[in-house]
Order: structure tokens, then sequence, then C-alpha cells
């Protein structure tokens, strides 16, 4: 069984930290009991409290004094309510802050819309400098958070709630494009962004085998950039499937990084959730499930 | 402290070359915060001495529109090694009106306000995991202190326990529409610090010496951050401007500049 995204990070940072002792762990009181990175080294674990902004700068402060801090907090508080802090700190400072948030998405499910982010992909990829990572499945966070210790860049790595997801056939999150199915030049080609949309494009390729299937870890402008180089040398017709609104997405950037090429975007649209149910229920209320995919494959292949 | 009341006639020279600096910017192109800039200048000149006296100590002028003020603290201080006036705001060159970390000495982005308070004090928790002297200290405005984060930081500072984390208020009573005192009053600060579990001074901010004394206390074993409240005067040193609201922000013509810079004091 594998970890979940948020597990993940935990376990792989508990791990580097016995052998780099410039590691930090910063929570903000939602990192929950037994966290094991409090557990194994309780002098550089800090709940700072319901802080959100404060723990960024202060993060800031440890790594202008040469630490490697991660604050981990939801994604709606570190991205909207700390979005000044992520600005000044990891964007203009530079400072090799590592931001992990999960709840991105609706991933808070019937917790409400205080409690998702859709629209992190659009605040923090207008933030020049911040390196920025939506890994699928235990291997790719594992991998994520290790180039993050060792890059010294800062970092923003978007992941969900609790659920768990099948690491793919090959978890080399450096790679521009992880391509789990290269497909036929003519065919449609899927393109994963973050555990759901990684989770959807595999179920919409158990049903149509010939669908390419290129995978995206990072995010940011300068991989996107890379990642649109390969995807457009490989394929013309593109389905994009992304938690996140359609404006500020990822589909949208690759529109603008592949101006020949075709691109139809599955997103969670424009609505508000208002209602409970679990994560998929809310998905599919905002139209992001599989016959969304499908249908947009459909799009993409009148083309 | 025998360092500290030595050194207090060469620390106020300082701040009497700082203060015709900042009245040179305010006489350049762009004008400057003359005011804040004016009202604080002590504070840094003081601060600097102290974070001069080991390898771990940081100055965080958190209120960053008084910038003015800190390159001539800084450049008076021996930290800046070229006169600041010159280029204050002006193309090509480092001195924004807001500091930028891409000025040498500078550590972090300030002029948003509140971000300073906490870098300031994750400065001091990176000393305290290391367990190497050093303080953060941070230069607040008293209309500052309205911003949320400031007491974000300043509630996990004391929760942390961060005895080496200093903040100073330069408490001049002004803010950019008015009088703090008009717009959103903040009576009882030494107790409102107290409260939140801070030590607390309250010295005349113009004082060098006495600020000096504050800061060259050792931190060591209190267990509890450090708020210093200055009393100072916005404009101070130019009896034209001093106490006056309209000095936030000013912009003279050289004329001007050499009248008041005969007249500091």
């Amino acid at each position: 069984m594998s970890l979940s995204g948020r597990d993940a990070y935990r376990a792989e940072l508990t791990a580097l930290a016995e052998h780099d002792e410039r590691i930090i762990c910063l929570e903000a009181d939602l990192g929950g009991k037994g966290h094991p990175f409090q557990s194994h080294h309780p002098d550089r674990f800090f709940n700072l409290g319901i802080a959100e902004a404060a723990m960024i700068d202060m993060a800031g402060g440890l790594a202008v004094a040469g630490y490697k801090p991660f604050v981990s907090t939801f994604a709606p508080f570190a991205v909207l309510r700390a979005a000044e802090s992520l600005k000044l700190t990891l964007g203009y400072l530079g400072a090799g802050v590592t931001i992990v948030a999960p709840y991105a998405g609706v991933s808070g499910a019937w917790f409400g819309t205080t409690h998702h982010c859709l629209e992190d992909f659009a605040v923090v990829r207008s933030i020049p400098g911040v390196v920025i990572a939506a890994p699928h499945g235990e291997q790719e966070m594992r991998a994520v958070v290790r180039a993050a210790v060792t890059s010294g860049r800062p970092h923003y790595i978007r992941t969900g709630r609790n659920a768990d997801y099948t690491s793919l056939p090959s978890a080399d999150a450096q790679q521009s494009v992880n391509w789990e199915h290269a497909g036929h030049p003519d065919s449609v080609c899927l393109v994963s962004v973050g555990e759901e949309g990684t989770r959807l494009c595999l179920g919409a390729r158990e049903q149509e085998s010939d669908l390419a299937h290129g995978h995206l870890c990072y995010l940011d402008h300068e991989h996107l950039a890379d990642a649109a180089a390969d995807l457009s040398r490989a394929h013309r017709r593109f389905v994009v499937v992304e938690e996140h609104r359609p404006e500020g997405g990822i589909a949208e950037a690759l529109g603008l990084l592949m101006p020949h090429c075709e691109i139809v975007g599955v997103n969670v649209g424009r609505q508000w959730s208002s209602e409970g149910g679990d994560h998929a229920e809310v998905m599919a209320r905002l139209g992001f499930d599989l016959p969304a995919v499908l249908a947009a494959v459909r799009t993409a292949q009148d083309w | 402290m025998t360092k500290t009341i030595d050194s207090s006639t060469q620390l106020v020279r300082r701040a009497r070359l700082a203060r015709a600096l900042v009245v040179d910017m305010a006489a350049g192109p762009r004008g400057c915060h003359l005011g804040g800039s004016l009202s604080v200048l002590d504070i840094l000149i003081a601060a600097f001495h102290r974070a001069d006296s080991d390898e771990g100590s940081v100055v965080v002028l958190s209120k960053g529109h008084a910038a003015a003020g800190l390159y001539a603290a800084m450049y008076v201080s021996g930290i800046l090694h070229e006169d600041p006036v010159a280029h204050y705001g002006r193309a090509g060159h480092p001195y924004t009106g807001h500091p930028s970390p891409a000025l040498p000495g500078v550590a972090f982005p300030t002029g948003s306000l509140g971000h300073g308070v906490a870098y300031a004090a994750g400065w001091a928790l990176a000393r305290k995991v290391a367990g190497s002297d050093g303080l953060g200290i941070a230069i607040a405005g008293d209309g500052e202190l309205q911003e949320g984060l400031v007491w974000e930081a300043c509630q996990i500072a004391a929760a942390k326990r961060l005895e080496n984390f200093v903040l100073v208020v330069d408490r001049n009573g002004g803010q950019n529409d008015g009088l703090v005192d008009d717009i959103s009053p903040m009576p009882g600060l030494a107790a409102r610090f107290s409260a939140f579990g801070f030590d607390t001074a309250e010295v005349d901010g113009h004082d060098i010496p006495a600020i000096s004394a504050i800061l060259g206390h050792s931190r060591v074993g209190k267990g509890r951050p450090l708020a210093v409240i200055a009393n100072t005067v916005k404009g101070k040193g130019i009896p034209p401007v001093e106490g006056k609201a309209a000095s936030h922000y000013v912009s003279i013509d050289c004329a001007r500049a050499a009248t008041w810079k005969r007249m500091i004091r």
C-alpha cells in the first residue's frame, strides 16, 4: 500500500533530515498529531500555531540564516491567505523555502469552499522563480521533496488530502514529460496534472488504450516550457486534465506555449461548491470526472 | 556596555551626519518619507551598533518606507560604502523607496508592513536552533502595529520563547493619513506586549546611549522576547518639520535642503 502525498512528504522529509541538519519542519496547526518529523527531530520541528503568513515569513528568516525550512498548511491558506508572504519571501527574496500544500483542489470535499483551493496554479505560477510541482503517488512526491532539499530553490508542492495514488511505472519526476503511454503521433494525447488529473487520465486510457498519455509533475513556467516542447514534438491534439479553475490553469498556459496545437481543457469550471459529498462527488458536481474527460477526447478526435 | 558608553559620542555624531543625508534625499528627484526616516534614525544607529558587536545579529527595518533613513544609517555605520544620496530612487541603483535585498546589507524585503517583524523572528529562531548568539532585531512603526501579521509574529515569538527577538517600536504617533491616535489608537502598548509574553522597555527614541544600553543587555536566559517602545518625534532634528504629520513624505529643493541642514539638532 502506498502513502498519500501528505504522508509521503512527511516520511521523506523525516528521513532526509537524518542526514541534513539544516532541514527544519514548520507547521501551522494542521500537521496533526503524531507527525514523524516531530518525533524524530523534535528540536527542528515547530508548530507555530494558526499563523500562515508569519510562518512563511519566519521560514524566510530561517532560510536566510542558512536553514532549509519546509512549511506545510492547507493550500487555500498557504496560497491565498498568505499570498503576499509567498510573493515576497519565495518570489522577491528567493528564499529557499518549500511550501507543501495539502487540501489542494476540492480534496477538502465536504469541508466546503473555504477548504478548497482551485486557484493555486494561477497565483503561484504568476510569481517568478518559484518551482511548482503537483506530484502523483508516493514515489513522485518523495522524488520532488528530495529535489527541493537539494536545489535550495523556493518550491510550492501541491497535494491532496489523505487519498493515496499508485505511482506511475516511471516516477522520475525530473522528466519534463513522464510518458505513461507515448501513443501514435496521430492519436489524441492526454496530459495529466496532479493526483486526480492523473487518475482520470489513467481511467480514460483503460477505456481507450490508443490514447497517448503524458504526465506533468513540474508546472512552473520554466518546466512547462520544456514540457510544451516535448509534447508538441510528439503530438498535435491534447486533452489537459487538471483539478483547477480554467483561468490560470495549465491548459491555458500550454495553449500559449503551443499555439499550433489543438488543446481542450478538462477542469472544475467556475462554480463554487456549496454542498457536501466526498471528493469524487464534489468533483463530479463540478463537471470534473471521467465522462468529462472522455467527452473532451471526442471533441479532440473530431478536430 | 562599556563599549556602548564609550562610543555614544561617535554614535550621536553619526546620527547628525545621517540626518543631513536624509534631507539631501528629500531634495532628490523623488523626495522621501522624511518624517519617519528622521524619527527612526537614532534607533537604527543604535541597532546597527549593537549588531556590529557580534556575528549573528540582524537588523530588519520593518517600516520599510523609512528607507532613506535606513540607507543613511547604513552608510554612516559603515555597512554601505557608497553615499546613497546620489543613487536614491534612481534607475540602475538598488536604493528603492522601500528596501530591497538587492542592496548589500539588506537581508529582507520590507515596505509592505508587518513582514519585517516575522522575518526578524525567523532569524531569531534560526539562531536559537543553532544554539548560537545573535539577535533578530525588528524595527516597526507604531502605525504598523495595526497589521495583524505583527501580532501573529509576536504570538509565535512569545510561544517559542524567542528571548533573542527584539521588536523596537518607533512610536512617532503618525501614519500615512494622519495621527495614530485619530485613526486607530493603541493605548497601553507596553501592557499589550507584556500580555503577549514580552519583556518591555520604554525609552526616549532619540537617546542613543539609552537605546544602546537596552540593546546591549544580554538576553540569555530571559525566556521572553523584548519589546522596546521608543518614543520618537516625526521629523526629529529638523525644527520646521518636527512633529508635523505633513512630514510623512516630503520633496524639497536644494536651497531648502541647505537651510534645513544648517538647522539640524
